[in-house]
């Protein structure tokens, strides 16, 4: 084993994830390189430094605000939700109603009528082919799969 | 996992939100912590965190019961981040040091637990890391996965597992040394 191949693996050793005859090769190699040996113990100082970093425990009051929080949003959330199918159905209707009068007056051109009648119809496609990509996009995203482990 | 744990997520699982704030109470400051490592930011990682949450919660029918929740969550809020740090890299809003918050103030490490000198600069030297090595350190050394868990979690092969986290522990000796010089 060369000492390049050594360091390459000191991590994996260190963390007990090398397969049986790596570690018996790994473990040859480091009985006869002081300067792996030396190395070997500088990383297993840092990895021992990384293993005993642990995250703050909340004290109560910041756990109460913190939850505070969570609950807020999950009652928005159907806040939200509410709100949105109501400004959608009620923009849908009040554009129906003005195109409707729009095409019933005869003051109004036809190039007019016809240039309306192509912005709703572009907008409403372009609508429907972000939908659509957002729907695909979600289904083969890899990180997607996540959520139903 | 222990009973209470098992017995509470059912019960979030039935729609009992009082249930699911002991099990927010209990991995909040873990929760926290990781995406601070993850975001580089400890008031957007406050407010990912909790986001995360709430798409716990809205899935929670699609989570087994019999596996335990941390990690289900935490595959969660590793989501939650990727899209928030992918959005910081389009609007390019905040200013980045190395790809993530300012570390002057946001990568204080006011999330850690016991600390003293030599964790404080640990704890700096892994914020000056990239993305990536930052993500693998964390589920490594704070949330102790298996180079199998990453590897599945990630996407990645195991070998690739090895060397990412290989040159993040190089990364990071080189950081330390340069700070101490």
């Amino acid at each position: 084993m060369s000492c390049n191949e050594f360091n390459r693996m000191a991590g994996a050793y260190l963390d007990g994830e090398l397969p049986e005859e790596e570690r018996r090769r790994f473990e040859e190699h480091l009985a006869s390189c002081d300067a792996c040996r030396t190395e070997l113990a500088e990383l297993k100082r840092l990895t021992e430094d990384l293993n005993m970093m642990r995250f703050k425990e909340p004290g109560d009051e910041e756990l109460q605000r913190y939850w505070a929080g969570v609950y807020n949003r999950l009652e928005r959330g159907i806040g939200w939700i509410l709100l949105s199918a109501g400004a959608i159905l009620t923009l849908c209707y009040g554009a129906f109603k003005i195109v409707e009068e729009m095409i019933r007056d005869p003051a109004i051109s036809v190039i007019l009528k016809v240039g309306v009648c192509a912005l709703i119809a572009g907008l409403v496609v372009l609508f429907v082919s972000l939908l659509r990509e957002r729907l695909v996009v979600r289904k083969v995203d890899r990180y997607s799969r996540e959520v139903e482990r | 996992m222990s009973e209470n744990e098992t017995a509470l997520l059912e019960r979030c699982r039935a729609g009992d939100r009082d249930a699911f704030g002991f099990v927010v109470k209990k991995y909040a400051g873990r929760a926290s912590g990781a995406a601070c490592l993850l975001l580089g930011c400890p008031h957007e990682a406050l407010d990912a965190s909790q986001e995360a949450f709430v798409r716990a919660w809205r899935n929670i029918k699609r989570f087994n019961t019999s596996s335990p929740f941390y990690p289900w969550y935490s595959a969660i809020l590793r989501n939650v981040c990727r899209s928030r740090l992918r959005r910081r890299a389009r609007r390019r809003t905040v200013a980045l040091t190395d790809g993530h918050g300012d570390s002057s103030s946001d990568s204080d490490p006011v999330l850690l637990a016991e600390r003293n000198e030599r964790r404080d600069a640990l704890w700096r030297g892994v914020m000056k890391l990239s993305d990536p090595f930052r993500e693998i350190i964390l589920m490594k050394h704070f949330h102790e996965m298996s180079y199998k868990g990453i590897a599945a979690a990630l996407g990645i092969p195991i070998g690739t597992v090895m060397s990412r986290l290989h040159s993040a522990r190089r990364a990071l000796r080189e950081t330390l040394a340069g700070e101490s010089s």
